[in-house]
């Protein structure tokens, strides 16, 4: 847990989430208990992953713009 | 008994550190052949997506990929048992080896690029016009007014596109010298250029992360997130076959497996 917990000082939980819920082995077959809601729940969250304003307040700094174009 | 998975791991030996997962349960491995699903029991029904269940979930796979090779499996697999959990590795055992051989000693990474768009579309309107691209103003009926409208939207979120495309070009050249996999994804939103996973060899690490500091420091004017290192949840590659073997097919890997579990003296199923 310590490992998570001082990684995500330096990084958005948004990382996390999007790797634990929607990444990784997908097994599939009658052993597999259903999990309900998982899919309903991300739903919300892809809409947050699409929010960079979200994404940088979740990370702990306020969002500022770069107020030049990129060189 | 239900089992709650956490991932699949490079070895059938018992975890010797004591790892505690969800709901406070007891880690531990169950070995098929020369490969192990790592689970803890789980009792009560299932819960919701919380954060806490989130943030154990993952805990449990990076403890584990201190020492192993693991394939993080989704948050929230839980199967019905021993027997159906062993049935399960059956059939995927082959993809499982060769994902577990592929991502052996890597990590991943995570890059986020946000780019301000207004200011880049703005920037392009002004060259447009400086280019003398536009159509004449001259045109003022209702209809020239619609086409030409049409037509510079065109233009700028072309330009947009290939203004993109060439600065992940750019970054990627960079960033692919040290890694040895990679997905892309180009302006999910208008601000966010790039959501990039690299897969990179762990003694490369260092040099991956200097790549970065380089690049962030080459382009000022862009806002850049870093993330790592992961357990490859972006890289396991899973057949459509898996899960899905035909009862002939099921048979004969059930007796190689068990050829296996011979060999190495396994004794587990």
């Amino acid at each position: 847990m310590d490992s998570v917990i001082t990684k995500s000082k330096d990084v958005t939980l948004l990382e996390i989430l999007d790797r634990v819920l929607d990444k990784g082995v997908v097994v599939s077959g009658d052993m597999v208990i259903s999990v309900a809601d998982v899919d309903l729940i991300y739903l919300g969250l892809k809409v947050l992953l699409s929010s960079v304003e979200t994404m940088e307040k979740l990370r702990g700094s306020p969002f500022i713009g770069p107020t030049q174009e990129p060189t | 008994m239900k089992l709650y998975l956490y991932g699949i791991i490079n070895s059938s030996d018992q975890i010797k550190e004591s790892i505690y997962g969800l709901e406070g349960s007891g880690v531990y491995n169950i070995p098929l052949c020369d490969i192990g699903a790592v689970v803890s029991e789980i009792s009560q029904p299932i819960r919701g997506v919380t954060k806490g269940a989130v943030l154990e979930h993952e805990a449990v796979v990076e403890k584990l990929m201190e020492n192993f090779t693991i394939l993080p499996v989704r948050f929230q697999t839980i199967i019905d048992g021993r027997d159906n959990l062993l049935s399960m590795m059956q059939s995927y055992y082959k993809d499982f080896k060769d994902n577990l051989e592929r991502l052996h000693n890597k990590l991943e990474f995570g890059i986020k690029v946000i780019w301000p768009a207004d200011k880049v579309k703005e920037n392009i309107i002004k060259a447009l016009k400086k280019g003398g691209q536009r159509m004449p103003e001259s045109d003022s009926s209702v209809s020239k007014r619609f086409i030409k409208e049409k037509f510079e939207k065109y233009e700028i979120d072309k330009e947009f596109e290939a203004k993109a495309d060439r600065f992940i070009k750019v970054m990627d050249i960079f960033f692919s010298k040290f890694a040895a996999e990679k997905k892309l994804g180009k302006l999910k939103t208008e601000n966010l250029l790039l959501d990039a996973v690299y897969l990179v060899e762990k003694d490369r690490q260092n040099d991956f992360r200097e790549a970065f500091e380089h690049i962030k420091n080459a382009h000022t004017g862009l806002k850049y997130l870093f993330s790592g290192p992961w357990p490859p949840y972006n890289f396991v590659v899973l057949s459509k076959k898996s899960g899905l073997l035909r009862d002939s097919e099921q048979a004969d890997l059930f007796d190689k497996v068990t050829q296996c579990q011979t060999l190495v003296g396994a004794d587990s199923i």
